[in-house]
């Protein structure tokens, strides 16, 4: 293979814990990541070197699961085991406990700005999905509670270009959902994972979807126009299996390059490319590069920065994360 | 015992017959042997159907109890959300700010969720969806009312699951 992965730093963020999720804000200056510790912290470059830029602790009674940058970059969400969701305000490099978002039944498993920055959706194991709406004076208002899922809702994701939602779940589907008069409903429900849909991610124009499954396989799936002209089709136009040796944690589609980056409970970091000549209806993916052992335990997240091409943020089990550069020579 | 019973009661039935046959016909002696070799098969049938007859009994009673009992949980569960409903739109009826605007226009989408809930339909197929999408929407109003939604002490869904 002429591309490589290659480790730039490995940090232990969350020691004697589990590293959840990290996430990378919109200007690509600060890695976000969240444990098992109950905290969050935030990582900034200094020099060549990742440092700890701040610790929020005491916003969670449990373990954060997942983390979202606002659009604006200003705010932060994280979602909790303790079923609640927590807002952060950024004053200089200290963020503050704005507002916590309370409802859901038990366990909050995902959180996610949408591109608007006006609206947010949480996801929880009491299967289901809530949209909440923000006003101009920082406040929050439940706008929908959906129940499509028969089980845990284990992620949520906003298209990058229209105001649709997706999810995944334990129950082996993913929805897709579209605002009708105030309301937000299922207007599709893409089958074909034979376990738990652990993770989503739209490509850069939307058209396509990446999910990871407990099945071992990731799956590509792509919008077709309805004759109905309402009703949203996606069908499966790629399964990538025979790759990972265990569940796929994360999917990540680089906005920047196109690559297909994803996070195994196998240890490892895999990229996939995009064959050129295949066309859009059949896509052909190759393993470009991996990390067999990118980490001592499961990988749970994988996410490129936003703004440098190429750079990847990894979290593990074993409480680091980890940054690597992703180049073809 | 009965088997004893039922060979000795062969066995004078066949001296008897014996004796019959010099008397009567053959026919006879075919019903009495009948009687015996397929009583068994006759018992047998007549304890299914009166086993049959008394588990459609018992099983028709219990459901009507099972279904009396789901039936209860279902509109004390709907009731509680409609008293709820009217109650908070009596409270913030008069007030004209956008929040309390927007709180009763999501009160209102309750009130016509129960309304057009098939709740006196057990049969309907639309029963379920609509229930699940009744309890969504009140827990979103509890959420913009800002209200706990601990109310385990008051119902409990007929699904059995703690509010």
């Amino acid at each position: 293979m002429k591309e490589a992965l290659s480790l730039v730093q490995r940090v232990n963020a969350h020691p004697d814990s589990r590293c959840w999720f990290v996430s990378w804000n919109p200007s690509g200056s600060l890695v976000a990541s969240c444990g098992g510790d109950k905290a969050i912290r935030i990582w900034g470059r200094e020099g060549d070197s990742w440092i700890c830029k701040s610790v929020l602790q005491d916003g969670h009674q449990r373990t954060v699961r997942k983390v979202a940058w606002s659009p604006c970059g200003n705010y932060l969400a994280s979602a909790s085991f303790d079923a609640t969701t927590c807002i952060w305000k950024k004053k200089d490099d200290d963020f503050e406990s704005l507002t916590v978002l309370e409802g859901h039944e038990n366990e909050v498993k995902c959180v996610a700005w949408a591109p608007s920055g006006n609206l947010l959706a949480t996801c929880s194991r009491d299967k289901s999905v809530w949209v909440w709406e923000v006003d101009e004076e920082d406040e929050y208002e439940c706008v929908t509670v959906v129940n499509s899922h028969t089980q845990d809702v284990k992620h949520v994701v906003w298209h990058p270009t229209q105001e649709l939602l997706a999810s995944a779940s334990y129950d082996n589907n993913i929805c897709i959902y579209r605002e009708e008069d105030d309301d937000w409903e299922c207007r599709a429900t893409l089958q074909g994972h034979t376990s738990t849909v652990w993770s989503l991610s739209f490509d850069a124009t939307g058209q396509r979807l990446a999910s990871g499954s407990d099945d071992r396989t990731v799956k590509i799936w792509k919008e077709y126009p309805n004759e109905a002209g309402q009703d949203l089709s996606w069908k499966c136009v790629c399964t990538l299996s025979g790759y990972h040796g265990r569940t796929v944690y994360d999917v990540a589609w680089c906005p920047l390059t196109g690559v297909l980056a994803t996070a195994s409970g196998d240890d490892a970091v895999r990229v996939f490319k995009e064959d050129e000549s295949t066309g859009p209806d059949q896509p052909v993916f190759s393993l470009a590069a991996q990390v067999t052992k990118a980490h001592s335990q499961d990988v749970n997240c994988v996410a490129w920065n936003p703004k440098e091409a190429g750079l990847l943020a990894t979290c593990s089990d074993d409480g680091d994360f980890a940054i690597w550069r992703f180049h073809e020579d | 015992m009965v088997h004893r019973r039922f060979t000795d009661a062969l066995t004078g039935r066949k001296e008897k017959q014996m004796a019959g046959k010099q008397m009567a016909g053959g026919h006879a002696q075919d019903d009495l042997f009948d009687s015996i070799l397929l009583a068994d098969e006759r018992f047998r049938g007549e304890g299914y159907h009166e086993g049959f007859e008394r588990g459609k009994c018992r099983g028709l009673r219990e459901g009507q109890r099972h279904g009396a009992s789901h039936g209860a949980k279902l509109s004390t569960e709907i009731s509680f959300y409609h008293g709820f409903a009217i109650t908070w739109k009596c409270l913030l009826q008069t007030n004209t700010d956008i929040k309390s605007r927007k709180r009763l226009k999501a009160l209102e989408a309750l009130l016509g969720l129960i309304q057009n809930s098939p709740h006196e339909d057990p049969q309907s197929p639309t029963l379920q969806g609509d229930m699940e999408k009744l309890r969504a929407k009140f827990r979103q109003v509890c959420s913009m009312l800002n209200i706990p939604t601990d109310f385990k002490d008051y119902i409990k869904t007929s699904e059995g699951t703690s509010f």
